[in-house]
C-alpha cells in the first residue's frame, strides 16, 4: 500500500490509465453500486454535460486568442486566433504573474494546510469526545458559517491596518484560516468514518488524546482531509475581495490582485482581461488536469457519506 | 510531536522516576494512579485543547468584525469616516421593514436560491447515478465536470456575461435555432435570474455530482440484489434504496448550498458590472448579498449596511432553526 | 494495515513540514518585501527612490513613456504603478487606505465623479499641492482647478486630463440620411439647444438607414446634457437639489422623449453589447469626449476607419478626467509631490494626449502642436484638437457633489433605460428617485 506515489504516472492520458490497472486502491468501486454497463444515452447525456463544463472554459481561451476588435464583432468567435501567445505573454510580464504566483501558492498552501490541521483537531473533538459546552460551540461553528463575509472586511481591515499588516502575506493568510466549514466539514466525516470502538481500543492501550489524533484520527481522516485542503486551496487562490484591500501590485500581489490591472485603457481589451482570467485558472486547471484521478479519487473517498 | 508526548512526561516528573523499579507493586500502583489521573486530565482538557486553535483564530479574526459591525448597525456611520458614529438606536433595523430594496433582495435570493440550487442538486443526482455504471473513461468525465469548480467566480462570470449576450451572445444565437426570439438576458426578470443561477450551477454541479457518487458507492450491494430478488424495478430501487441511503449526503449538501445560495452577491455582481451593484435597472436580480454590499461599498452607508448583514444572519438562523425542527419531526415520525 | 498508517503518517508529516516551511516561506516573502521597500524609502541600496503610483485604468502615464522620461531626468528616482482596471473597485478600496492611513500609494489618483467627496472627507490627509514648486494655479482651466480645492483653499489633486465633449457622428449614415456632413454644417444644425438636436434626430429617423439608430444609448444623451448645465444634482452650498432643479428634470424628459421616439439604442454604455453596436455600425452619433475616439478605433471594425467626424456639440460640458493627489502619509512625499507637478506639467499632459487621447487640463499645451495638429484615425483629416480646446473652454464651471456618481447612475441605469424597455417616462422617473433616495440615506 505505499502505492499511494507508484499509482501516480501523472500525465498519462486518462484513458490507459482507467482501462485495467486500477481498481487496486478500493475494491469497493468495483464492487459498489454500477455492475451494469451504461447505456448510449447514458454517454449522450455525459457528452452533453461534459461538453457543457468544458465549453466556457475553451471559450476564455478562444477570447483570449483573440483581440479586442474581433471580440466586439458578430457573430463571436467560434475559433482560436493567433494572438494567445501575445496576450499571455503581454498579461504575464504586464502583471508580474511569476512572482503572483509565488505569492499565491504561499497564501494558498499556508492557508490550506493550517485549516485542515486546525479543523480536523477541532472536528474530532467535536465528533467523538465528550466536553462540557460541546453543543453551543458547535452551534457558534455553525453560526460563524452563516455571516456573510463582505461586510467584516471593512473593521478587518481596520484591525489590518492597525497591525501594519497591508502588503504582507499574513493579512491574506490568518483571517482565511477562521474556517467554521472546515470545521463542520470533518466533524460529519469523522462521525461516520472513525468508528468510537477503534478509539476506546486506542485509549484502552492507555493512548493519550495527542496520540489518538496522531494514530488514529489523521489516517482515517486522510481522504477528508485531503477534499477539504483542495477546497481551500481553490478558494484562496480565487479569492478576490480582501487580498484586492490588503495587498497591492506593488506589495506582494496574489493572482487575482495582479490580474485585476490587465486590459486597462479607455477600451478595456477584453481579450487581454481574458487572457488574464485564464492564467489566473490554468494552474489549478493544470493541477486538476494531472493529478484528476487523484482529486477525484479523494472528493470521492472523502465526501461526507453521513 | 507524537514522539515528544511520550517521551516528555517521565522527564517532567523524573525526580520519581529512579526509585521506581526496585519499589515493586505499591510502585506500580502509585504509577498507574497517577497515570489514571493523567489520563483523566487528559480526558478533560484535550476537547478544549482541540477546538481552542479555531476559537482563538476566530476571536482574533472573527469575533471583533461582527461585534464591530453589530455596533455599527446602531449608528449612522459612513465608510468614508468609519469610527465617526452617530447613534441612531434600531432605526436601521425598523427601517429594513419599509424597505422595498431589502425585501425585493431578499425574495430574489429566495427565487435564485431555488433555480440554483435544485436543479444543481437533481442533476448532479442524476450524473452521479450515471458515472455510478460502468464507464469508459470514467476519470475523465470526473475530471471535466469538477474543472468548473477551480474557475473563479471573476473569470466565469465575465465568461458568461459574453455567452448571455442579447444581440449576439452564442446562447441566443443557438436558441434562434431551434426557433426562441432572442432572450434579454440581462434585463428581463425571470431570464436574468436564471442566467446568473446558470453561473452557480455550471460551478457546483460537478462537485455534488462526486459527493453523491461517492456515497451510491458506498451502498451495499446487497441491498440491490435483495431489491431485485423483490421484484423492484431500476426505477424502484433508486427511489427505495439509493435515495433512502444518500439522505445525510443530501442533507449536507442542501445545508451548504442553502448557506451559499444565501450569500450569492459575486455572480450578480459581475453580471452587470457597469450597472453597479444595482443588480439590474429593475434590481431583478439584486441579492441580499448584493444589497449589502451596495450599501455598504458603493454608497458608503457602513451603519445600514451593517443591519442588513445582522438582520440575513437572524433570518438565516431562524430558517435553521425551523429546518432543524422540520427535520427532527420528520425523523421522529418515520 | 499497518503499511497503510505508515504512509498515512509520512502523509501527515509531510504535510505539517509543508505546512511549517510555507509558514517559514510566508515569512521570508515578507522579509524581501519589507528590505525591498525599506531600501527604497530610504534612499538605501542602490541610492534609489522607488515612487510608487496607485492609478485607475484610464490614466496611462507607463504607456506614454513618461516614467521612463522623469527616470532618465532623475537617476535617482524609479517608478513603480499600481493599476486597477476598473474605478468601481479602486475607489471604495481607496477610501477604505485613506481613512485608515495604511496602504496608500505615494501618489494616488482620483476620479472627477469622486473628487468632490475625496476633497470634502479625507482633504486633511492629503498634501496642499498648490505649495509645491513650478504648480501655477494660472496653468490649468479654472473648473478643474477648483473642483479639487477644499473649502479652506487646500489644493489636493492636481488635474490630469479633462474630457470636453463634442458630438462624433457618422458621416456615411448622416449622408443617407440626408443631412449635411460637414462638420460645421453638423454644428449649426443643433446650435445652442440640446432639442435642436433631437429634432436632427427625428429628421435622421425619417431616412434612416435600415438597423441603425441616431444616437447609442439613453445614458449618454442624459450625460451629455447633463454635463453642459452650471448646477444639476447640488447647489452651491451643497445641498442635495437633483429633484427640483428643473435642469435636471428637464433633460431626463428629454432623453425620455428620445427613448420613446426610437432615436436611442436601449443599450447602456461600456457593455460588451454597446461594444458589438460600435462593430456593427448601428448609430449615428455619440456624446464624445477625445478618449471615446479610442473607445470607438477599439471596437470598430476596419472599414470604420474615418467614417467618424466631430461636431461641436449643442452645449459644451465635461465627461471624464481626473486627478493626482499625494497622501500626506506617505513614505516619499516630497519626491511624489515633485513628480506629480512634473507629470501635470502642460509639456506632458500634451504628450499624453498624443499617446492616450487624455486632453490636456492646462489650456497652455492647447497651442502645442501635439493638440493643435491632433487627427484621429476614426475621423481621417479632420483637425479634432482644436474642436476640443474650443469645447474646454466653454465648459461650464460645473457644481459638483460627493454623490454625483450615484445620482446619475441611478438617473440612467434605473432610469431612462427604463424607457427604452417600454416603461413610461414617469414611471421611470419614479423608479429612479426612489433607488436614488435609498442609496444617499444614510
Amino acid at each position: 500500500m505505499t502505492t499511494t506515489t507508484s499509482m501516480t504516472p501523472p500525465s498519462s492520458p486518462p484513458d490507459t490509465t482507467v482501462k485495467k490497472p486500477g481498481r487496486m486502491r478500493r475494491p469497493k468501486s468495483a464492487r459498489a453500486g454500477g455492475q451494469m454497463h451504461a447505456g448510449p444515452i447514458a454517454y449522450v447525456i455525459l457528452a452533453l454535460f461534459t461538453i457543457g463544463s468544458l465549453f466556457p472554459l475553451v471559450w476564455t481561451a478562444i477570447a483570449a486568442s483573440r483581440d479586442n476588435n474581433r471580440l466586439a464583432q458578430t457573430p463571436p468567435p467560434f475559433w482560436f486566433g493567433g494572438n494567445l501567445l501575445d496576450n499571455l505573454d503581454i498579461a504575464w510580464n504586464d502583471a508580474n504573474l511569476g512572482e503572483a504566483f509565488f505569492n499565491t501558492t504561499i497564501v494558498a498552501g499556508t492557508s490550506a494546510a493550517t485549516v485542515v490541521f486546525l479543523s480536523t483537531i477541532a472536528g474530532f473533538a467535536f465528533a467523538k469526545l465528550k466536553f462540557r459546552g460541546r453543543g453551543a460551540m458547535m452551534l457558534i461553528v455553525i453560526g460563524t458559517m452563516m455571516v456573510p463575509p463582505q461586510l467584516s472586511v471593512i473593521p478587518l481591515y481596520m484591525m489590518v491596518a492597525k497591525l501594519e499588516w497591508t502588503d504582507q502575506l499574513q493579512a491574506v493568510i490568518l483571517p482565511s484560516l477562521v474556517s467554521a466549514f472546515g470545521v463542520f466539514f470533518m466533524r460529519q466525516y469523522l462521525i461516520q468514518a472513525l468508528p468510537d470502538e477503534i478509539i476506546e481500543a486506542a485509549r484502552v492501550d492507555g493512548a493519550s488524546s495527542w496520540r489518538v489524533v496522531w494514530h488514529v484520527v489523521f489516517p482515517a481522516a486522510r481522504p477528508a482531509m485531503a477534499v477539504l485542503g483542495m477546497l481551500m486551496f481553490v478558494q484562496t487562490w480565487n479569492d478576490f475581495l480582501w487580498p484586492f484591500l490588503v495587498l497591492s501590485q506593488t506589495g506582494n500581489p496574489t493572482v487575482q490582485v495582479a490580474v485585476a490591472g490587465l486590459g486597462r485603457g479607455y477600451t478595456p481589451d477584453q481579450s487581454l482581461i481574458m487572457a488574464g482570467a485564464l492564467l489566473g485558472t490554468l494552474p489549478l486547471l493544470l493541477v486538476f488536469a494531472i493529478f484528476g484521478k487523484q482529486i477525484v479519487g479523494g472528493i470521492m473517498q472523502g465526501a461526507v457519506k453521513g | 510531536m507524537a514522539t515528544h508526548d511520550t517521551a516528555a512526561p517521565p522527564a517532567k516528573e523524573g525526580g520519581a522516576a529512579p526509585g521506581r523499579p526496585p519499589a515493586g507493586p505499591t510502585g506500580a500502583e502509585r504509577r498507574r494512579a497517577r497515570l489514571s489521573r493523567r489520563w483523566q486530565r487528559d480526558m478533560r482538557w484535550s476537547p478544549y485543547a482541540f477546538v481552542s486553535p479555531f476559537f482563538l483564530l476566530f476571536l482574533a479574526f472573527g469575533l471583533f468584525p461582527l461585534i464591530y459591525t453589530g455596533w455599527a448597525s446602531l449608528h449612522q456611520v459612513e465608510m468614508t469616516a468609519p469610527t465617526d458614529m452617530h447613534w441612531v438606536g434600531l432605526r436601521n433595523y425598523t427601517r429594513i421593514f419599509d424597505d422595498d430594496f431589502f425585501w425585493n433582495a431578499a425574495k430574489n435570493t429566495l427565487t435564485i436560491g431555488i433555480i440554483s440550487t435544485v436543479p444543481q442538486l437533481l442533476m448532479a443526482m442524476g450524473l452521479a447515478h450515471i458515472l455510478n455504471y460502468k464507464l469508459r473513461a470514467s476519470t475523465f468525465y470526473r475530471v471535466a465536470m469538477l474543472a468548473p469548480y477551480a474557475t473563479s467566480i471573476a473569470a466565469a462570470s465575465l465568461v458568461f456575461v459574453l455567452l448571455f449576450g442579447r444581440d449576439y451572445g452564442m446562447i441566443n444565437w443557438a436558441l434562434d435555432f431551434v426557433g426562441i426570439g432572442p432572450i434579454d438576458w440581462q434585463s428581463d426578470k425571470w431570464p436574468s435570474q436564471i442566467a446568473v443561477s446558470t453561473i452557480v450551477i455550471w460551478r457546483w454541479t460537478g462537485y455534488n455530482a462526486l459527493i453523491y457518487l461517492a456515497a451510491m458507492q458506498a451502498i451495499p450491494q446487497d441491498l440491490y440484489e435483495s431489491a431485485a430478488l423483490d421484484g423492484a424495478s431500476r426505477w424502484k430501487q433508486f427511489i427505495h434504496v439509493t435515495l433512502p441511503s444518500l439522505r445525510p449526503t443530501i442533507l449536507f449538501t442542501v445545508v451548504v448550498s442553502t448557506i451559499g445560495a444565501t450569500q450569492v452577491f459575486g455572480e450578480p455582481l459581475l453580471f452587470d458590472a457597469n450597472k453597479g451593484a444595482s443588480g439590474g435597472s429593475e434590481h431583478q436580480f439584486q441579492t441580499l448579498g448584493l444589497y449589502l454590499y451596495e450599501q455598504g461599498w458603493v454608497n458608503q452607508h457602513l451603519g445600514r449596511a451593517s443591519a442588513i448583514a445582522w438582520t440575513m444572519f437572524l433570518i438565516l438562523i431562524v430558517v435553521g432553526i425551523v429546518n432543524y425542527v422540520i427535520s427532527r419531526r420528520l425523523r421522529a415520525s418515520s | 494495515m499497518r503499511a497503510r498508517t505508515r504512509t498515512s503518517r509520512r502523509v501527515v508529516v509531510l504535510a505539517t513540514v509543508a505546512t511549517m516551511g510555507t509558514g517559514l516561506l510566508a515569512g521570508c516573502a515578507d522579509d524581501g518585501g519589507d528590505k525591498a521597500s525599506d531600501g527604497s524609502s530610504s534612499g538605501g541600496g542602490k541610492g534609489k527612490t522607488t515612487i510608487t503610483m496607485g492609478l485607475f485604468g484610464t490614466m496611462g502615464f507607463k504607456e506614454a513613456g513618461l516614467y521612463a522620461e522623469y527616470e532618465k531626468l532623475n537617476p535617482n528616482i524609479k517608478i513603480a504603478e499600481n493599476v486597477i482596471e476598473r474605478n468601481e473597485n479602486y475607489y471604495p478600496a481607496l477610501v477604505n487606505h485613506l481613512t485608515t492611513n495604511s496602504g496608500l500609494q505615494d501618489v494616488q489618483a482620483v476620479e472627477v465623479a469622486n473628487i468632490a467627496e475625496v476633497v470634502a472627507t479625507q482633504g486633511a490627509k492629503l498634501q496642499d499641492l498648490s505649495k509645491v514648486s513650478g504648480v501655477e494655479k494660472g496653468n490649468w482651466l479654472d473648473w478643474k482647478w477648483s473642483q479639487a480645492t477644499t473649502k479652506d483653499s487646500k489644493t489636493v489633486g492636481l488635474g490630469t486630463d479633462v474630457g470636453p465633449m463634442a458630438l462624433c457622428y457618422r458621416t456615411d449614415l448622416f449622408q443617407q440620411a440626408g443631412l449635411p456632413t460637414d462638420p460645421a454644417e453638423v454644428g449649426k444644425l443643433w446650435a445652442g439647444d440640446w432639442n435642436k438636436f433631437i429634432s436632427v434626430g427625428e429628421q435622421y429617423k425619417k431616412k434612416a438607414p435600415k438597423g441603425t439608430f441616431f444616437m447609442d444609448s439613453p445614458g449618454g444623451l442624459l450625460n451629455a446634457v447633463l454635463s453642459s448645465e452650471k448646477e444639476k444634482f447640488y447647489d452651491s452650498s451643497g445641498e442635495v437639489i437633483y429633484k427640483s432643479n428643473p435642469a435636471v428634470k428637464a433633460a431626463f424628459d428629454l432623453t425620455a422623449k428620445a427613448a420613446e421616439q426610437g432615436l436611442v439604442q436601449a443599450q447602456t454604455q461600456f457593455q460588451p453589447a454597446w461594444d458589438t453596436t460600435i462593430a456593427n455600425s448601428k448609430f449615428a452619433t455619440v456624446a464624445c469626449p477625445p478618449w471615446m475616439l479610442g473607445t470607438l478605433k477599439g471596437k470598430s471594425k476596419p472599414e470604420s476607419l474615418g467614417k467618424w467626424a466631430v461636431a461641436v456639440a449643442p452645449k459644451s460640458g465635461n465627461w471624464g478626467g481626473s486627478f493626482l493627489a499625494v497622501p500626506s502619509s506617505g513614505k516619499n512625499v516630497k519626491e511624489a509631490e515633485k513628480l506629480v507637478a512634473w507629470l501635470t506639467a502642460p509639456e506632458q499632459q500634451a504628450k499624453l494626449f498624443k499617446v492616450q487621447g487624455s486632453f490636456p487640463s492646462t489650456p497652455s499645451a492647447y497651442t502645442m502642436p501635439e493638440v493643435t495638429g491632433a487627427k484621429n484615425e476614426m475621423t481621417g483629416d479632420l483637425n479634432i484638437g482644436t474642436i476640443f480646446a474650443e469645447a474646454a473652454k466653454a465648459a461650464p464651471v460645473q457644481v459638483i457633489g460627493p454623490k454625483d456618481q450615484i445620482i446619475q447612475q441611478g438617473l440612467t441605469d434605473n432610469g431612462v433605460i427604463l424607457v427604452t424597455k417600454g416603461k413610461s417616462p414617469e414611471e421611470a422617473w419614479k423608479t429612479a428617485t426612489k433607488t436614488i433616495d435609498n442609496n444617499l440615506d444614510k
